[in-house]
């Protein structure tokens, strides 16, 4: 990537304070994969193509990061995937 | 049964009388569970005010204190943990969050119980109000799935199996004492909401194709 992060002490993570949290929407049986894929489309705006993969990703790895950026931001997203009846956790990110 | 098929600004799906009656049934069940009204006994058209005269006076007892994590697996389902890892970050977001999400399924499921409550074989669900459904049917079978003990995919299909030969048996008239009739009948109930929501979601899907058509058309968004 060209872009650098600026101010970042020597051998620090490299994240802004942000982008240092993360949604994770988790696998589970009940959540049809075409349902997963409309509530990815309609609610973060991703592609069809994009939200199948990240669909796929839960349903094959267990999990997907489907969002970044600061802890209040994360919450509002995990509310809105528990509103769909996803299942979503929040946590700050390289954890 | 008929599964939803999109017409006008609608989807619109035919169940009987009696499966009506069984969907309203179980859609009232899962308000109750979450705290919500006996759908039908309070006066048409005035629960708004009651819910949200709730949903402030839990907001403000959370101020007080930290809000519990459900004892019930299936509320725990419709309101899960948001941080298993982090108690702090879990109890924090259960406190901002839940009275209003315990509302927005509350409201949902009303107005599908509603639905299902008007006379005639179609289940009517207009198009703005077809997200909302399809959510609600979700939380109906998130319920449901937890009563079955369904937490995996493996465990999803031996159900299927199971009512399989329990409806071959009793076809075939054979002795049925090997079958568990309440979890039979709850997993058929479970996949017939499985069907009609993807049905749904299908209809949903189908609707949206001409954006999907026209941003490949411009060569953007492929990969």
């Amino acid at each position: 990537m060209a872009f650098q992060e600026e101010l970042e002490p020597e051998g620090g993570v490299a994240t802004r304070p942000d982008d240092a949290w993360v949604t994770l929407v988790w696998n589970d049986p009940v959540n049809l994969m075409s349902y997963v894929t409309y509530v990815f489309q309609t609610y973060f705006g991703f592609s069809q193509a994009e939200a199948e993969q990240r669909m796929r990703e839960v349903h094959e790895n267990g999990r997907s990061a489907v969002s970044t950026g600061s802890r209040e931001k994360m919450e509002v997203d995990v509310q809105a995937m528990h509103g769909y009846g996803l299942w979503a956790t929040l946590q700050r990110s390289g954890e | 049964m008929r599964g939803f098929e999109p017409r006008d600004a609608a989807m619109v799906a035919e169940l009987d009388d009696e499966e009506r009656t069984v969907l309203a049934r179980i859609v009232a069940d899962v308000g109750l569970l979450l705290g919500g009204e006996r759908f039908g006994l309070e006066g048409e058209g005035e629960p708004e005010p009651i819910d949200s005269e709730r949903a402030l006076f839990a907001a403000l007892q959370g101020l007080e204190e930290a809000l519990a994590e459900p004892d019930d697996p299936a509320i725990l389902r419709l309101l899960p943990n948001a941080s298993p890892e982090d108690r702090e970050v879990a109890d924090e977001f259960r406190r901002l969050t839940e009275a209003d999400l315990r509302g927005l399924k509350v409201d949902r499921l009303r107005r599908m119980w509603r639905q299902l409550s008007e006379d005639g074989e179609q289940w009517r669900v207009e198009r703005v109000e077809a997200d909302a459904t399809a959510a609600a049917l979700t939380d109906v079978r998130l319920v449901l799935a937890t009563r079955l003990g369904l937490s995996t995919d493996l465990e999803v299909d031996a159900l299927h199996a199971e009512i399989d030969l329990a409806v071959r048996t009793l076809d075939e008239d054979e002795d049925a004492t090997g079958v568990d009739h309440e979890r039979v009948w709850l997993g058929m109930l479970y996949e017939a909401l499985t069907w009609l929501q993807e049905s749904l979601v299908r209809c949903l899907m189908d609707g949206d194709e001409p954006d999907a058509a026209r941003s490949q058309d411009l060569g953007e968004d492929d990969v």
